[in-house]
């Protein structure tokens, strides 16, 4: 066995699941057995096709020679195989769930979303490993879509159509973007090779072109505000099994494909670029996280935590850029080494609250937190896994959220020293405090997502009626609960995989970046140091739930008394539970400039005015983006479009005086 | 090892002592005479010894709440013992974080009893927690920078060297204003009151009785004294000359925190109640003074 062995397996796992699952198209069963387990065996096999690159080297494979376009190869470097290793590992536990979960979607075109399915997973292993422009192109645009065709499965719906056919536009835009990158790159240096393209030798006005085409272009990828609108359509709009690998895995090809522009192609770049990435970065997060707070759809809210979490990312490597521009490798690593270890946990935990919600709704039949309730005593398994997924993401230690923030506040930590003036302590500061900010927001909304839906009572008779999933989707979900505590308490199980890309990129200096000490980690980066004391701290919490225990039972025996909840002395009914609407109701109005919340009230007035009034009440907040940005574009490529249309008068003769008129002006240009 | 643990012992005994001095001072400020000093010891002893009433609704979820928020802060007090060797290996950002453990469970079990009283104060104290992290980091963040680490230990050592300064009044009052916040005391939240509607964390454990509230309210306790603890060490680190000779260094830090508690209970007695959506504005203005401390240095 072999890396190289290994990768066309898996490869080849994949395409015989989406075969199997045409061929099966009669039998939902089947389709649906095979082709997840398909899907399983290719994942397992980029697992350990990552770690045999990890072991033994990166390879080069050549895949085949074609025309003109010349030789297409994949380079399984450490950077590929780390996200082989993101799509093998959520790739394997989606499609475990997905076994259990299709059964829902018996005699609705299953084989097409399990063919669908294998063939996405395919092409995002091909994203990550070619090394051929137009490969990856290919395989980048074969990945916009498969998951479309996902993102549309239930397409009788027009919001389902609607999500879908955004997601295509905005894609597509930034696709174009990334063809233009790619095009100025590979002019300049003549090859379409990846291996080539780091010896461009831009002009640095021509560089930092193809930086801001990369990013505009990734950055619609990755959901970065502001080309993030397909984002929080799209997601929910897929089966959960999707949602969680498109959030998951697939918004992160962005991070790949910045990744090598920014480190291999274009090199070492200017600081500017750095703190536009981490201007860029740091209003996704904050923007982001209210958007998420304020929605009461829960695969909305989970998808809008995913433009929270890229945000995170990209100040990884905001200031990654910042610290190469200044010629700092320390800061640099470690700045990238968060931004890659975030990657992979928000990969972990987002697919995990995917699921999770795929489980209640699937189990209550509404997206609307509102409804729900008291799913913890019906749902316990999916209730454990959501509610460390929740904590994961607020960033709360001991999880793995907490690991890859706590990297990401050290790396931007470091900012003082970019800058020789106040400039970089200023910067470092505010943006440590929004990073703060962000991270208590995202701490209310989870509270709000898992309390609301899970804890106090059922708030409508769908929720009444859940009951747990099937054990094989519960087991998909706990596995990736306990690799997010395996991920907080050991990051050493991690860090030494990051610490294996990082050299590749700063020479071997970044060994000593991570220190493992008896009593945790220390980062040593020459001057400013940080260190997190995990092991240490769990003993102080456990010591403390330790005491706590002996308290309660030194104080004898305690006598419980069952007693309702008081509300006042009415008996309580799920209706006087605090709503998530209610709960997102002071940060609302904190936030009302950037929200701008609109509500509508309506009280009939047709019953008794003091007793039993109807009351209806409404409330939804604006995007000043769709507002401000969107709409004016819409309207102006619209206008442009009718100016155009002028032209096009549909007479012959017009069109034939064009072709005149066009010859003319090329013969009188060409004489001269 | 040892050392951390005798720390973390002596100030979770010691925790109702200051909220006691707290409430005796307020007392004298009000010109009461107040109950003794020791009567949040009384009242502790009295919660763990009651019956609980735990309503039917409620999951584990609440069960477990009050002893992870006990073992956060239990945890919290480790972290910033002085002299104990984990100081060396927890910061300032685990520190926030473990206090941020600790709320969110309790917040999440303020919904779990399924009141509106408690999801009101759920809410709220989550709100809070929102103004007062950014406002918490970049006071802390100014001290961080000075000592080039964000290691407790190393921020203690380089405000022991910092002269006195403008920038260090600025950045102290800053953190005094988080600390406000952060202890739930006026002008921020009222710990006596108990009125549902104005309730912030008092309102957020409503459901809870017997030793659950017993542990919530020790922790609080316990809380507070480390946030006086960190806000001595960073921001009134100075040493009466003779004294650290004399080997009494200790002794001055517990005087300097019983100061730090009177001037808690002169604010509490010297400001009303603020309407909760006047806070961002409150907490805005130590993020400023912060920065300004920053940029001043």
């Amino acid at each position: 066995m072999n890396a190289e062995t290994l990768y066309f397996n898996s490869l080849l796992a994949m395409c015989l699941g989406a075969l199997f699952a045409v061929l099966f198209r009669k039998n939902d069963r089947m389709a649906n057995y095979i082709a997840h387990c398909m899907a399983i065996v290719g994942s397992i096999s980029a697992v350990l096709c990552a770690i045999f690159v990890f072991k033994d080297g990166g390879v080069s494979l050549s895949l085949f020679e074609w025309g003109r376009v010349g030789l297409v190869t994949a380079r399984l470097d450490p950077l590929a195989a780390f996200f082989l290793l993101l799509v093998g590992v959520i790739g394997a536990l989606a499609s475990l769930y997905a076994i259990g979960y299709c059964r829902e979607f018996y005699g609705k075109r299953l084989w097409l979303m399990a063919a669908f399915f294998n063939a996405f997973l395919l092409t995002m292993i091909l994203v990550f490993s070619v090394s051929h422009v137009v490969a990856f192109l290919l395989a980048w645009e074969l990945m916009t879509i498969f998951s479309f065709a996902l993102v549309i499965h239930k397409w009788e719906d027009a919001t389902v159509r609607r999500a879908g056919y955004i997601y295509m536009v905005m894609t597509h835009v930034g696709t174009a973007f990334i063809v233009a990158a790619f095009l100025v790159l590979a002019t300049a240096v003549g090859s379409l090779d990846f291996e080539a393209l780091g010896h461009a030798n831009l002009t640095d006005p021509m560089a930092s072109i193809v930086f801001l085409l990369a990013l505009i272009g990734f950055g619609t990828k990755a959901g970065m505000i502001p080309v993030h609108v397909w984002l929080p359509l799209a997601h929910p709009a897929a089966p959960s099994h999707v949602s969680a690998l498109m959030s998951g895995v697939m918004i992160k090809s962005a991070v790949y494909g910045l990744s090598r522009f920014l480190l291999e192609f274009l090199g070492v770049g200017q600081a500017w670029w750095g703190e536009l990435i981490l201007v860029l970065a740091i209003v996704s997060c904050v923007l982001g996280v209210l958007y998420a707070l304020m929605e009461n759809d829960i695969k909305k809210l989970l998808a809008y935590s995913s433009v929270e979490n890229v945000g995170i990312i990209f100040l990884g490597m905001g200031a990654g850029v910042v610290f190469m521009a200044k010629g700092l490798p320390l800061p640099a690593a470690l700045a990238w080494g968060a931004a890659w270890l975030h990657t992979l946990n928000h990969a972990v935990f987002k697919s995990l609250l995917f699921l999770g919600a795929g489980a209640v709704v699937q189990k209550t039949h509404t997206n609307d937190i509102e409804k729900l309730g008291g799913l913890i005593k019906k749902m316990p398994r999916t209730a454990v896994a959501f509610l460390v997924g929740s904590a994961a993401i607020s960033a709360l230690p001991v999880l793995n959220g907490f690991v890859s923030e706590w990297l990401t506040f050290q790396a931007l930590f470091q900012l003082q020293r970019a800058f020789a003036s106040i400039f970089g302590k200023v910067m470092g500061a505010v943006l440590i405090a929004l990073l703060g900010l962000t991270g208590a927001l995202a701490a209310g909304c989870f509270v709000k997502a898992f309390g609301i839906t899970f804890l106090g009572k059922a708030r409508s008779e769908k929720a009444e009626a859940a009951g747990e999933v099937s054990p094989i989707m519960s087991m998909s979900m706990l596995v990736l609960a306990a690799l997010c505590v395996v991920i907080g308490i050991f990051p050493q199980t991690i860090l030494p995989i990051i610490n294996y890309v990082l050299p590749v990129y700063w020479g071997a200096e970044t060994a000593v970046l991570f220190d493992y000490q008896s009593l945790g980690l220390v980062v040593n980066t020459g001057v400013a140091d940080g260190v997190m004391g995990v092991p240490a701290v769990i003993g102080l919490v456990l010591l403390g739930l330790a005491t706590a225990v002996l308290l309660s039972r030194l104080s004898g025996k305690s006598h419980e008394q069952v007693g309702d909840t008081w509300t006042c002395g009415i008996d309580p009914t799920p209706h006087m539970q605090y709503t998530a609407t209610g709960f997102s109701k002071p940060i609302r109005t904190a936030f009302m400039s950037i929200l701008q919340p609109e509500r509508h009230k309506v009280v009939s007035a047709d019953t008794n005015s003091y007793y039993g009034r109807r009351l209806e009440y409404h409330l939804s907040i604006r995007y000043f983006l769709h507002d401000k940005l969107y709409r004016p574009l819409n309207s102006g490529i619209i206008r442009g479009a009718k100016f155009i249309r002028r032209l096009q008068s549909g007479h012959l003769q017009l069109y034939i005086g064009y072709v005149l008129a066009v010859t003319v002006v090329a013969l009188i240009w060409s004489s001269r | 090892m040892i050392n951390t643990l005798i720390s973390i012992i002596l100030i979770m005994a010691a925790a109702p002592l200051i909220e006691g001095i707290i409430k005796t001072a307020k007392a004298r400020f009000q010109n009461r005479r107040g109950p003794s000093v020791l009567q949040p010891y009384y009242d502790l002893a009295k919660f763990f010894g009651k019956d609980s009433v735990v309503s039917p609704t409620v999951s584990w979820v609440f069960r477990l709440a009050p002893y992870v928020y006990f073992a956060t802060v239990f945890a919290a007090t480790g972290v910033v013992a002085t002299g104990g060797e984990v100081s060396q290996f927890a910061d300032m950002l685990i520190l926030i974080y473990l206090l941020g453990l600790g709320r969110f469970f309790l917040a999440l079990a303020s919904l779990d009893a399924g009141s509106a009283f408690g999801g009101m104060g759920g809410s709220r104290e989550m709100f809070l927690a929102v103004l007062v992290e950014p406002a918490l980091l970049l006071a802390l963040i100014s001290v961080a920078f000075t000592a080039n680490t964000t290691a407790l230990g190393g921020m203690a050592g380089a405000a022991g060297g910092l002269p006195f300064s403008l920038p260090y009044i600025l950045a102290a009052i800053a953190f005094f204003i988080v600390l406000i916040a952060e202890t739930g005391r006026i002008p921020v939240d009222n710990p006596d009151t108990h009125l549902e509607l104005t309730m912030i964390h008092e309102g957020m454990i409503l459901e809870y009785s017997g030793r659950s509230l017993g542990l919530i309210h020790w922790a609080s306790m316990a809380k507070q004294t480390v946030m006086l603890m960190l806000f001595v060490a960073f921001f009134v680190p100075w040493d009466l000359p003779g004294l650290s000779q004399a080997g009494l260094g200790g002794i001055w830090f517990v005087i300097k925190v019983m100061l730090a508690a009177g001037l808690l209970a002169l604010v509490e007695t010297s400001t009303n109640k603020m309407r909760i959506f006047k806070l961002p504005g409150l907490l805005a203005v130590s993020c400023l003074l912060s920065l300004l401390a920053l940029v001043a240095q």
